[in-house]
This record gives C-alpha cells, sequence and structure tokens, in this order.
C-alpha cells in the first residue's frame, strides 16, 4: 500500500517543524514519494501515482470536461483523496497525514477495484507529462465510488496538495504557494464544509483554462484564481503573481530580470556609498557619479605623470640618485667599497634600482604595487637587496660595521619579508650611467 | 592592420564574444571582475605595462605641449589597460579599436573616447523601462567605452568590469606617481650620514 507514506511522513516529521524543513528537501521527499507512488501503482496498489504529473492543472481541467460534471464530485473526492498523501502536506501538518491513512487506504481499495480498467491506461502512467491519459486513468478509476463524508476534509487537504505539487516546479513561488496551501489548509480543515466541493469545482474549473503550463506564473495564476475562489476562507491573501502570461516569455522577462538584479548586486558591492540607495534609478546614479570620479582621477594623475614625465627618465635613474643620494651617500662609498670586497657582481645590480627600492620603502610606500612594480620585472636578487634596503631603514650603518649590518638586514629582510627583485630590463641602460656615477 | 581593424570591429564583436565569453565561463565559471581586477598579479602586470608604454611616449615627444602629452599618457594608461583586460571585455576592445583608428588616421582628429559601434544594434528586449533609468542607462553607456548599442544587463556586466578595472589603474598609477614624485626630500636628507 502506502509502504513509502509512513516513512515520509516520520522523515518530514523527523526535522521537527514542518516549515523548517527547506524547500528543496521538501521537494526532494516530494519527488522520491512520487517515484515511489508511481512504482506503487504498478504494483497495482497505488493510484496516487497519476496525480505525481507535473501538469496536472490541465489533467483536472481535462478530467473535469470528461466527466462533465456528472460522476464528478465523486471522482474529484477520490482524486483529491489520492494527492493527499503528499510529503509537503505532511510537515506541518503531521495530524492530517496521520488522519489521511485510513482515508488512503480507502483510496487504495478504490484504486484495486479500479484496477481492471486502470490497466489500460498502465502504459500511459509512464509518461510523467502526458495530461489527458492520466485524467482518463483517473476517470474510470473514481466512477463508481462511494462518495465518504470524510472525504471532504481529505478532499481539502488534497486539493492543497494538489496545488503544493504545480508549485513545486517554481523556486520562486515556492514559499508562496506553499503557504498559501497552508493558510488553505488551515482554514479549510478548521470548517467542514459542502462548500468545499463546490469550491473545489470553482478552482478545477480556473484551472481548466490554463493548459500545459509548468511556468511560475502558472501556478502563481492557478492559486491567485483558486485562492480567489474560496468562499469561507476569504481573508486568504495572494501573494503570488497576478496577471503573468502563461507563457514562455514571462519565463524569459524573469530570467532577464534576475539577470539584471544579479549584476545589480554585483555593482552595489564595488561601488561605495550604493548600499544606501535602493532601486535602479538612484543606483544607477551612484554608479554613474562613481565612474566618473574614477575617470577624473584617473585624468588627473595622468596629467601629474605627464607633469614629471620629462623628469621620468631621469627620475627613476638619475633623480632618485639625486634625492636620494644625500641620504645614501655615505652608502655609496661603503657599497662601492664593500661590493668590490664581497662580490663585484654586486655592481651589476644598479644602485639606481636599490635607491629605487630605498626610496620607495623610505617613502613608506609599501603598496604592493611597488614591491609587484619591481618584482616583475627581474628576477629577484635578495642579497643585494637586504644590502642596499637596510641602509635606508636603518639609517646607514658606519661601514664598519657594515658585515654585522648584513646579518641585520637578511634578517630584517626576512622579517620583513621583503624581496624586492631589481628592474633590470628597463633601467639597464641608464644603470650603468648611474653607476658611472655612483662609482665615482 | 586592416585585418586587425576588422578583427576589432564591432561587427562581428557580439558573435565572437559571445562564442568567447561561453568558452571562457565554462572554463572558469566564478572568475569575478572584481576579484581578477583587485590582485595584485593584474596590479603588477599593469604597472609594469605601463611604466613601459610611459616609457614610450617619452621616446617619442610629439608634443612638448603638457597637454598632448597629458593626453598621450592618459591614452597610454587606457590602452595598457585594456590590454590587461585581455580582450574580455568591450569595453577594453572598444579602446583600443579606437586608438588603433586614431593612429591609423593621424590627419583626422577623433576624441578618443569616440567609438563607433558598427555592429548591428541589439535588439531591445520587450522590458521597457521608465524613461529616467534608459536616460541614466544612456549616461551610463556613454561613460563605458563602447557600450553604446549594449543591452541593459551587459552593460550592467561591462560597468562592473570597467569600475574594478578603473580602480586597479588609479591604485597602480598612484603607487607609481608617488613612485617618482615621491616624498619631500627632507625626509632623505634627514637620515643621510654624510
Amino acid at each position: 500500500m502506502n509502504r513509502a507514506l509512513p516513512e515520509m511522513l516520520h522523515c518530514l516529521s523527523g526535522p521537527g517543524n514542518g516549515t523548517d524543513m527547506t524547500v528543496l528537501e521538501r521537494q526532494r521527499t516530494r519527488v522520491k514519494w512520487q517515484h515511489q507512488e508511481q512504482q506503487n501503482y504498478f504494483g497495482g496498489s497505488e493510484f496516487v501515482g497519476v496525480f505525481l504529473e507535473p501538469s496536472q492543472a490541465g489533467q483536472v481541467g481535462d478530467f473535469q470536461d470528461l466527466l462533465g460534471g456528472g460522476g464528478g464530485s465523486v471522482l474529484r473526492d477520490v482524486m483529491t483523496r489520492s494527492v493527499k498523501p503528499d510529503p509537503g502536506l505532511e510537515n506541518g501538518w503531521p495530524e492530517l497525514g496521520r488522519y489521511e491513512l485510513p482515508d488512503l487506504g480507502f483510496g487504495s481499495a478504490v484504486l484495486m477495484n479500479g484496477s481492471p480498467t486502470g490497466f489500460e491506461m498502465n502504459p500511459t502512467i509512464t509518461r510523467t507529462s502526458s495530461c489527458p491519459p492520466a485524467e482518463a486513468q483517473v476517470a474510470p478509476e473514481a466512477k463508481g465510488k462511494v462518495s465518504e463524508p470524510t472525504e471532504k476534509m481529505s478532499s481539502a487537504v488534497g486539493r492543497e496538495s494538489f496545488k503544493k505539487r504545480k508549485a513545486d516546479k517554481v523556486q520562486n513561488t515556492k514559499v508562496v504557494s506553499e503557504d498559501d496551501a497552508k493558510d488553505k489548509r488551515s482554514k479549510v480543515c478548521a470548517e467542514e464544509g459542502e462548500s468545499k466541493i463546490t469550491t473545489e469545482q470553482t478552482r478545477t474549473k480556473n484551472t481548466s483554462t490554463h493548459t500545459n503550463n509548468r511556468e511560475t506564473s502558472a501556478d502563481t495564476s492557478r492559486e491567485n484564481s483558486k485562492a480567489s475562489e474560496v468562499q469561507k476562507p476569504d481573508y486568504i491573501h495572494v501573494r503570488a503573481r497576478r496577471g503573468q502570461a502563461t507563457d514562455s516569455h514571462s519565463l524569459a522577462e524573469r530570467v532577464r530580470r534576475e539577470k539584471i538584479s544579479e549584476r545589480m548586486k554585483y555593482l552595489q558591492d564595488l561601488v561605495p556609498g550604493c548600499n544606501k540607495v535602493t532601486g535602479k534609478a538612484g543606483m544607477l546614479d551612484e554608479i554613474i557619479n562613481y565612474v566618473q570620479s574614477l575617470q577624473r582621477q584617473v585624468e588627473f594623475l595622468s596629467m601629474k605623470l605627464a607633469t614629471v614625465n620629462p623628469r621620468l627618465d631621469f627620475n627613476i635613474e638619475d633623480l632618485f640618485a639625486k634625492e636620494i643620494f644625500p641620504a645614501c651617500s655615505a652608502n655609496f662609498p661603503t657599497i662601492g667599497s664593500s661590493s668590490e670586497m664581497t662580490n663585484p657582481a654586486y655592481l651589476q645590480f644598479n644602485p639606481v634600482q636599490q635607491m629605487v627600492a630605498c626610496c620607495g620603502l623610505e617613502m613608506g610606500v609599501n603598496t604592493p604595487d611597488l614591491m609587484a612594480l619591481r618584482r616583475t620585472i627581474s628576477a629577484p636578487v635578495s642579497l643585494p637587496e637586504t644590502y642596499f634596503d637596510t641602509p635606508c631603514f636603518t639609517q646607514l650603518h658606519p661601514p664598519l660595521t657594515w658585515d654585522a649590518d648584513l646579518q641585520n638586514l637578511f634578517n630584517l629582510d626576512s622579517h620583513q619579508g621583503r624581496s624586492i627583485s631589481f628592474p633590470s630590463q628597463p633601467f639597464t641602460g641608464s644603470n650603468e650611467a648611474s653607476n658611472l656615477k655612483m662609482e665615482i | 592592420m586592416a585585418s586587425l581593424i576588422s578583427y576589432l570591429n564591432l561587427e562581428e564583436e557580439s558573435k565572437r564574444k559571445k562564442l568567447w565569453k561561453t568558452r571562457f565561463e565554462l572554463r572558469y565559471p566564478n572568475s569575478r571582475p572584481e576579484t581578477s581586477w583587485r590582485s595584485e598579479s593584474e596590479q603588477r602586470i599593469y604597472s609594469t605595462k605601463l611604466v613601459d608604454a610611459l616609457r614610450l611616449v617619452r621616446r617619442n615627444p610629439s608634443a612638448a605641449d603638457k597637454v598632448s602629452s597629458f593626453r598621450e599618457i592618459r591614452e597610454a594608461a587606457d590602452r595598457v589597460l585594456a590590454v590587461a583586460a585581455k580582450g574580455r571585455t568591450r569595453w577594453s576592445r572598444a579602446i583600443l579599436a579606437s586608438q588603433l583608428r586614431l593612429r591609423l588616421a593621424n590627419n583626422m582628429k577623433h576624441k578618443r573616447a569616440k567609438v563607433t559601434c558598427c555592429s548591428r544594434p541589439k535588439r531591445m528586449e520587450k522590458k521597457r523601462f521608465s524613461p529616467t533609468l534608459q536616460r541614466k542607462a544612456r549616461l551610463l553607456s556613454r561613460l563605458v567605452p563602447g557600450c553604446r548599442k549594449v543591452s541593459f544587463p551587459n552593460l550592467l556586466e561591462e560597468a562592473t568590469d570597467y569600475i574594478a578595472a578603473l580602480e586597479m589603474q588609479v591604485r597602480a598609477m598612484t603607487a607609481l606617481t608617488e613612485l617618482v614624485t615621491g616624498p619631500p626630500v627632507d625626509r632623505l636628507g634627514s637620515t643621510s650620514n654624510s
């Protein structure tokens, strides 16, 4: 029978409050349940699988047409009853589920009776997307079944589960639909009513107007129409979208809108001060202002660079040296001498570069930019770097303590993690010139 | 050069971009433009390229006055930025294309940011914005180079990348100017030991 259902109920009531279960979990359990139900149907014991088709609205509509409304009430009852063991239902209404179990037993009995007629429809059940076959299955099955007074309750519940299942396909209206369903369920279960069947009728009639709709808008509009048709619980608020076209265009529109909103969110993160403003217009204003300010900044900086530009050549080669020369002048002779002592190769590493490094470091512009600037241009040379770096920092130790300083330099450098590579290629041309200057 | 121009021709740009973008995004689905522009490596690359470009600019003192040199520097900075973008974005291609056209037609005076968009105008989608929103979108599209006739979501994407790139450019150029102009000398002089 409903072997899966108790499991579902348990697992659903397991997480505690049904509302705590995420939508995804509900979906998953529902899908699982649906599969199981379908399998059960092939065993001839479950009728519910029929209603697990995605396009049940169409089914319902055609179902109505097929029945002609005559034995429709019975059929509807059976249908709704059969769809009631929806795991999504049980989330917040475990008592309902327990209540429905006996009904389901009846339903399965009903199914059994109708199985001979239903078997011919078996092949159609496999097609999960076909509406009419499912309805055709429903029709013969439910014919001749006795309606029960308890069916009202289950029918109401089934109605909501029916609606809920349709809303499964859509993410963004899921909560809405489920909430709607829950609200309706609460209202419905709170009161019995012969009007249930009438409302059901109206609802199914409304659903018959929509065909083959898997779209969110379709579901929500159906929800809306159903909600509006409920006579007794008039205070149900419809939150889903209304008036949306039930076709692929609306879906594309929604996708596009979501794309736009996603990109606006990116921009919001990027542009400072965009958080305070909401809405596209304000944000666009902020974005435009920000882009303009950035462009102005670039212009200003390029102007600055332009004024410095004539000096740029010398700057990197001479100006630095001049600027730093007095500072590191004491270094230079010592550097020269010690470099001769230690390694003539050191002279190859342009003192200017090191001056650049010193200057940069002295300036306190310890930004990654400068490091990057030097790093990228040539291979890192740690020894000379530290050799010349820290003199600026340590304020030019006397040459006598140079060796001792070297140790400090290395330590310092390792501590500070500064491995400044020397920009060799661009400066090689000027290096020799400045080298000469230095050495003189 | 003509082939290059035609390559950068915005007529085929939409097709190329779609193809390129899908391939690229398939390989790197999670590469956000902001993160890539903010990385150190990007700034490094940009800074070095900028320095080289600036050196070239200096080598060719085409104009003595400051204005043209400033413009040259600005152009060089933007060009380097566009190159750093690796041509993935529309605005970078537009910058390169416009500068290329400028260079080819030296006698004509083009506005630097002007981009002749030969691409077939993208069919505006059904969704219509309010006139104010449309006006602002036009403004933004004028600011971002090469995005005159771009649909709104693409425009936003281009703007995102452009803003991130501009931020990096500002950072790099600030550092460069600081490096070049440097702090006051007396600070260094105080440390001299001579």
